[in-house]
C-alpha cells in the first residue's frame, strides 16, 4: 500500500473518530468539529536535485498537538517550510482554510507561530528585545504582556545579542517571541534543541498552556519520544520524503504490541518460530529471542495472540511498543511497498 | 490538581478505560468530593501523556453518567452522587478486582483449589493484620 492511501485511511479514522462526540462544542475546553483541518494537502511535492517530499496528501486536525517524526532527512523540516510557502512547491495546501497563494503570505503568516531548526544568522547582532521590537510591527496580536511572561517563564536573555547567545538561551528567547502574537498555528522545529531539562520542562508546561483554550493547533517536529509522550495527539510519521501515515497517538499505543512467545509444548529443539510465525495475522516483525522463544511484533495483538495460541504456542509476555519500534516496523513496511 | 490515576502500560484495555475505571472510581468512593474542579482537558493529557481525545472521551462519558458536569466557561466539576450509587459501585469494584486476580490464576494454570486456598489463607491473613494494626492503635 502506498504511503498516500495509508494516510488517506489514517484521516478517515481520524474524522470517524472526533465525529462521534457532536455534542462536545459545548464543553468549555472544546476541541473543533472533525471538517476543521489546520493544514490540508493535495497531491503536494517539494522537488529539488538531491531530494523529493511527496506527494502528500494530508489532513492535520485543528485544535490538536501533532508531532512530526522521522529521521534526520525524512522531509520535516521541508514540510514545515512549505507551510509557510518558505519552499515552492507542486499540488493544493491549504493553511488554516486558505490556500497557499502569494497573496495570503501576509494574512496568513500573521496567524502563524514559526520557531525554524536552525536560527537566522542575519538576527545575530540582535537582542531578544530589538526581536521582539521588530516582531511586534508586523503581528497586529503581537501583547508585549505575553512577551514579557513568557520571557520570564523560561527565563531568557533579553539584552545580549542572540548571536553570543549559547543555543539553548537563544531557543527560549525565539520561542517567546514566536508565541506573543499568540498564534492560532504553532509550528515549532525540534523546539527543545538546546534546552536543559528545567528550561524543556517549561517549555512543555508553556506549550500545554497555549493549547488550553482548544482553538489553537501545534505542530512539531521532535526526535524526543518523551515529547511526543507528553505533548502529541497525534504522530505524523516521515521517512524519506513520504508520509506513513497519521495517527491518534494513543490508538497507535494500542493498537501495536510485542510478544514473547514460546512452544507451549516445550519442544526448545524447533527454534524455527520467527520463520513460522513471521506470517501470522498481524505480525509486522519477528526474531528469535533465547531458547525456544520468539518476540512478535503486531498492529493487530488480538489476531496475533490468537493465532499463537491455536497454533500450539504460549504468550510469555504481551507489551505496549515504545515509538522508535513502531516507527521501525513502519518503515520496514514502507520501504516492502516501494 | 493533580489526580491520583496510574495508566499500567502492561494491562490490554485502552487507555481511555483504564482512566474512566479509575476517575470513576475515585468520584463513587467519594475520595473526590463533590464540587471538585478537575484539571482542563490539556492538563490532564499532559499528566497521563496520553492525548486529548483521550481526556475529553473519559470526561464526556462520565459526564453522561451524572458523575461530572461541565460548566461552560469555568471547567469539569465532580457531581453531587447520592448514596444508592456509591452502594452499588462498592460491590463493582470488589468484583472487579476478583476478577482481575482469577485472571492472573489462569493464566498461571492455577487450579480451582488453589485458588480457593489462597483466597482463604489471604482472607485470614489480612484479618489478623487488620486486628493487629488496630490493637496496636489502641495500645499507643
Amino acid at each position: 500500500m502506498s504511503g498516500r492511501n495509508e494516510s488517506l485511511r489514517k484521516t478517515a479514522e481520524w474524522s470517524a473518530t472526533v465525529g462521534r462526540h457532536p455534542e462536545l462544542r459545548d464543553v468549555p475546553d472544546r476541541v473543533p468539529d472533525a471538517e476543521e483541518a489546520a493544514v490540508t494537502l493535495r497531491g503536494v511535492s517539494v522537488r529539488r536535485e538531491s531530494f523529493t517530499l511527496g506527494p502528500l496528501d494530508l489532513s492535520i486536525p485543528a485544535g490538536m498537538v501533532t508531532a512530526i517524526v522521522g529521521s534526520n532527512g525524512s522531509g520535516k523540516s521541508t514540510l514545515m517550510r512549505l507551510l509557510l510557502r518558505m519552499e515552492p512547491f507542486e499540488g493544493e495546501a491549504a493553511v488554516l482554510g486558505q490556500q497557499l497563494t502569494p497573496a495570503s503570505d501576509i494574512p496568513l503568516r500573521e496567524r502563524i507561530g514559526f520557531v525554524s531548526e536552525l536560527p537566522h544568522a542575519y538576527e545575530n547582532g540582535l537582542t531578544a528585545d530589538e526581536k521582539a521590537r521588530f516582531a511586534s510591527l508586523w503581528y497586529p496580536g503581537w501583547s508585549w504582556d505575553r512577551y514579557e511572561r513568557l520571557m520570564h517563564s523560561l527565563e531568557a536573555d533579553r539584552t545580549k545579542k542572540l548571536g553570543k547567545l549559547s543555543k539553548g538561551m537563544r531557543r527560549k528567547a525565539e520561542l517567546a517571541v514566536a508565541m506573543s502574537h499568540d498564534p492560532e498555528l504553532l509550528l515549532l522545529d525540534e523546539p527543545s534543541s538546546g534546552l536543559d531539562p528545567s528550561a524543556w520542562k517549561t517549555l512543555l508546561e508553556e506549550l500545554t498552556r497555549f493549547m488550553d483554550r482548544g482553538d489553537r493547533t501545534l505542530i512539531f517536529a521532535t526526535h524526543i519520544t518523551e515529547e511526543v509522550r507528553r505533548l502529541a495527539d497525534y504522530v505524523l510519521f516521515m521517512h524519506r520524503g513520504r508520509c506513513l501515515g497519521l495517527y491518534e497517538k494513543d490508538r497507535l499505543f494500542e493498537d501495536w504490541r510485542v510478544f514473547a512467545v514460546q512452544r507451549a509444548d516445550g519442544a526448545v529443539g524447533r527454534d524455527d518460530a520467527a520463520q513460522l510465525l513471521k506470517s501470522a495475522p498481524g505480525v509486522q516483525g519477528a526474531q528469535a529471542s533465547g531458547p525456544g522463544i520468539c518476540k512478535l511484533e503486531s498492529d493487530a495483538p488480538e489476531e496475533t495472540e490468537a493465532y499463537c495460541l491455536s497454533a500450539g504456542y504460549r504468550i510469555l509476555s504481551s507489551q505496549r511498543m515504545e515509538l522508535e519500534e513502531i516507527m521501525g516496523c513502519l518503515v520496514r513496511k514502507g520501504d516492502a511497498a516501494r | 490538581m493533580w489526580i491520583p490515576v496510574h495508566i499500567d502500560e502492561t494491562r490490554p484495555e485502552p487507555l481511555y478505560h483504564q482512566v474512566e475505571v479509575q476517575l470513576r472510581s475515585l468520584i463513587l468512593s467519594g475520595r473526590l468530593a463533590e464540587g471538585t474542579l478537575l484539571p482542563s482537558i490539556r492538563e490532564f493529557a499532559a499528566d497521563l501523556r496520553c492525548s486529548a481525545i483521550t481526556v475529553r472521551r473519559v470526561y464526556q462519558d462520565l459526564e453522561n453518567e451524572g458523575l461530572l458536569r461541565t460548566r461552560q466557561g469555568t471547567g469539569t466539576f465532580v457531581a453531587g452522587i447520592d448514596q444508592s450509587a456509591r452502594d452499588g459501585y462498592r460491590l463493582e469494584r470488589v468484583v472487579e478486582a476478583f476478577e482481575r486476580a482469577v485472571e492472573t490464576g489462569l493464566q498461571l494454570e492455577c487450579t480451582r483449589e488453589e485458588m480457593e486456598r489462597i483466597w482463604q489463607e489471604a482472607y485470614e491473613r489480612k484479618l489478623a493484620e487488620t486486628k493487629a494494626e488496630a490493637e496496636k492503635g489502641e495500645g499507643s
